[in-house]
């Protein structure tokens, strides 16, 4: 078979898997009676074993066994769950990240086995001394052994729960000389379109009789709300004979078995099965093995489903690739640029037309809300990124021997897909940090009179047309004196600019290339390349970084972003006899001044506004434009906001607000630093966008 | 263009003029001819970059050839034209010409590799093509479009 295709799939379910593993242990770690979260791992453990065998990475299949052969134990009750134990775990769940960003890279696995850990599993499966790999496992094991192994889950249909409509059914049923059979069909481990197997099953069973019963439920089926299994209650005058063999005559079936069963007040008597059947197993694992592979509907005890606190397995989502979101996005852009082109035209020509007018305003509305909704198709929970720092911070404390927690909200805040992807290594790099610098060692914080373990805090919120994002720590905060010394002797600053610095300059040193206070330096930070990637990186993404800090008491990292990048409101200004716009986002306020109002700081020009003084910075002299205004005349400044700094843009005219397509100017002329690209205009000019954090 | 096999050993050109020298750029090479038209000035870059142009919503880079290769400015006229080059894996880039005047087809031997000093940076011409006693300079677009 050519897995080829399929790769993709693969490692987008494997991450999912991976991921949830990685909750599921920590999870495990807190609460390590928690047959739910073993459950959990087991099932994924067990697909993800799966899903390797299929595409033929057997270093990771053997391990993702071995894994599931100790949970299995666990699941048995014959191992406890101990600390060291997990600690394994989680090397193995890194062992198979390696292999899955391996094959990524290369679509090879590799060539580490990895046998030290996969001893250290079996060690933990011979502590209980007994055999590590039971027979119900091989059951499971991979795709080819599936066909010819022989099942423990005879007489699942025994399990399902009857009801009364049901019973007299098949009552009726039988007395009408038909048989009943319960039925037990298992596809597949490989198999790719579950539900459309089952589909043909069930259209085959249809020729012939009768289906009354079906666990889990036909809805739950063609969403594929199920494992590898299913089973039926099914009537028919038919031999069981045949209708096993209609069954196994739809491909990717592995294995269908089925036995006699009596009207419903009975208990069943025969059992007959179209294998060698190996029917000596006890009706215990049978047990075992349905409440692994039929979660949804199986009446066993040992699944409360109240207390599973996990999200539904399976939502009712489409994958789309994120190329064919951006043709969307291009063409709603598109869209826009057409509709300005429209406005525009209607204002030139005679506007009477009050019929076109409300056509235009209509239309208007209308890619107003096209852009909002597909803007919303690409926005995804940042959740992706931020559920895997608990393990970090997890095993950041253990590898600085300091104690402390993560607490996250806001996960579900939702953010453009692009600016997701690469805002995990900022974030990473900010709790690291935390981590690191900013909360003490349990015995300082003990002598402070603080919690001997530390918190660290990750709130992520929608504030207007932002996300803002907060990285918090109780720790020891920023020792505004320390990096000023730092700043001197490595002459960052001198002594005398030291002296004339707010706090607020000083902690901005912070995010100045190889700059780190950290005394000793760590594995975790201190090798100076943090902050400065935290700044630019945020930076590329329009969004900005402040920080907030209080010695002794913590420090705050608040990062700002926008909803999105591809559309925005903008004001549009005329220098000379061009056109720039600015983002509407970054606009304080827009004032009138007059020429002499302007003065002099530092051979600077400035302008004295309600008590701020704020640098004036002419657009005509940073874009090398002649201005056509006449110099005597009052200026419009438009006052823009970085942070906490103003700044004010002297520019000829404005021109109006207008919705915006950001377009990249391309790399080949993509030098100037204060243009961020262009855009295209009513009237199919091009105007370029100032980048008005550049100007500061 | 029916005539595909043709093409591996043949190469097609549209040859162009600037001032009085014809230059040959590679058919493949080319994605668009359009008239001049009004190039927005994009602040801060060489000057041989006259800034950007809307290609049916594509922005679109337009470089002078001619102040590239060091000769006077251009003049606009009306045969002035911009051709939309798009070498592969780059994105599409305008360069002006004064003139396009015609396709035309190079059998190999037609085509004669230069041999220049290497030395020399400013070198744009990768051979010289023979057409109806004419000569073409056949341009070496990687060369015209590497930063310079």
């Amino acid at each position: 078979m050519d897995v080829s295709q399929y790769l993709e799939i693969f490692l987008d379910e494997s991450k999912e898997h991976l991921q949830n593993l990685n909750t599921q242990i920590l999870e495990l770690e807190q609460d390590s009676e928690n047959m739910d979260t073993v459950n959990e791992i087991f099932r994924a453990a067990h697909s993800l074993k799966g899903m390797a065998g299929t595409m033929g990475y057997k270093r990771m299949q053997n391990l993702t066994h071995d894994m599931e052969n100790v949970f299995s134990e666990v699941r048995n009750g014959a191992i406890k769950v101990r600390a060291n134990m997990i600690d394994i775990l989680f090397q193995c769940l890194d062992a198979l990240e390696g292999y899955v960003s391996s094959i990524q890279e290369t679509s090879d696995e590799g060539t580490n086995d990895n046998a030290p850990l996969i001893k250290l599993l079996n060690d933990i499966l011979d502590s209980k001394g007994k055999d590590p790999v039971e027979v119900k496992e091989k059951d499971q094991a991979p795709v080819e052994a599936a066909v010819a192994e022989s099942s423990a889950s005879t007489m699942r249909w025994n399990e399902i729960n009857l009801g009364s409509s049901e019973k007299v059914v098949l009552r009726a049923a039988k007395d009408k000389g038909n048989h009943i059979y319960g039925i037990t069909v298992r596809i597949q481990d490989s198999c790719i379109l579950k539900a459309a197997r089952a589909f043909l099953v069930f259209k085959a069973l249809e020729e012939h009789g009768e289906i009354i019963v079906s666990n889990p439920s036909v809805q739950d089926i063609e969403d594929e709300k199920f494992d590898q299994e299913f089973t039926l209650i099914y009537v028919t005058k038919v031999s069981l004979d045949e209708i096993l063999k209609a069954i196994k005559n739809v491909s990717e079936i592995a294995q269908a078995e089925g036995g006699m069963m009596e009207a419903p007040e009975v208990e069943s008597s025969t059992v007959y099965t179209g294998e060698e059947e190996d029917t000596t197993q006890s009706n215990q694992t049978a047990v075992a093995v349905t409440d692994m592979s039929v979660p949804s509907k199986s009446g066993s005890a040992q699944k409360d489903k109240k207390q599973t606190p996990a999200k539904p397995v399976v939502n009712r989502t489409v994958r789309v690739d994120i190329e064919k979101l951006d043709v969307l996005m291009n063409l709603v852009s598109e869209l826009i640029i057409a509709k300005n082109s429209l406005v525009s035209a209607s204002a030139v020509e005679d506007t009477t037309n009050s019929a076109f007018n409300e056509q235009i305003e209509y239309l208007e509305s209308v890619t107003t809300n096209l852009h909002e909704s597909v803007m919303k198709v690409r926005m995804v929970p940042i959740e992706s990124v931020v559920n895997k720092f608990p393990r970090m911070i997890r095993d950041l404390s253990k590898n600085l021997n300091k104690k402390m927690e993560l607490y996250m909200s806001g996960e579900e805040t939702e953010l453009d897909r692009t600016v997701v992807d690469e805002i995990g290594d900022p974030l990473m790099h900010l709790l690291r940090n935390s981590a690191d610098h900013g909360l003490e060692t349990a015995e300082v914080r003990k002598a402070r009179g603080k919690n001997e373990v530390g918190s660290i805090f990750l709130d992520a919120y929608q504030d207007g047309n932002n996300v803002i994002i907060e990285v918090r720590d109780d720790g020891n905060g920023i020792d505004v004196e320390a990096v000023k010394q730092k700043a001197i002797e490595r002459g960052t600053i001198s002594f005398d600019q030291a002296e004339n610095m707010t706090d607020k300059d000083i902690i901005d040193l912070l995010f100045l290339p190889s700059f780190s206070t950290a005394k000793v330096v760590s594995d975790v930070s201190g090798r100076g390349v943090g902050l400065d990637v935290v700044r630019s990186k945020i930076e590329a993404l329009s969004g900005e970084v402040e920080v907030k800090s209080k010695l002794g008491v913590g420090s705050t990292f608040v990062i700002r972003l926008p909803l999105t990048l591809a559309i925005i409101q903008a004001l549009m200004v005329v220098v000379g006899n061009e056109k720039y716009a600015i983002s509407l986002g970054s606009i304080q306020t827009i004032e009138d001044i007059r020429p002499e109002d302007i003065k002099q700081v530092q051979s600077k020009e400035v302008i004295n506004l309600r008590g701020n003084v704020i640098p004036i910075v002419r657009l005509s002299d940073v874009l090398d434009i002649e201005s056509n205004k006449n110099p005597e005349e009052n200026m419009v400044v438009v006052i823009v906001k970085k942070g906490e700094k103003f700044a004010g843009i002297v520019v000829d005219e404005l021109m109006g607000q207008q919705e915006i397509v950001i377009k990249s100017l391309g790399k080949y002329i993509n030098k100037c630093k204060k243009i961020s690209g262009a855009t295209i205009l009513g009237d199919g000019e091009v105007a370029l966008i100032l980048d008005a954090n550049s100007l500061f | 263009m029916d005539e595909i096999k043709s093409v591996t050993e043949n190469a097609q050109f549209i040859v162009i003029k600037i001032g009085q020298e014809q230059f040959g750029i590679d058919i493949q090479h080319i994605d668009n001819i359009v008239r001049m038209q009004n190039i927005t000035r994009v602040p801060k870059v060489p000057e041989y970059f006259k800034g950007v142009i809307n290609l049916r919503g594509e922005i679109i880079p337009v470089m002078s050839l001619r102040l590239k290769m060091g000769l006077e400015p251009d003049v606009i006229t009306k045969a002035t034209r911009i051709i939309i080059i798009k070498l592969e894996q780059h994105e599409g880039i305008g360069i002006i010409v004064d003139e396009v005047k015609e396709v035309v087809t190079l059998e190999k031997d037609q085509i004669e590799k230069m041999s220049y000093d290497k030395e020399e940076k400013k070198i744009f011409v990768y051979a010289v093509g023979k057409v109806e006693g004419a000569l073409v300079s056949l341009l070496d677009l990687n060369a015209v479009l590497a930063d310079a």
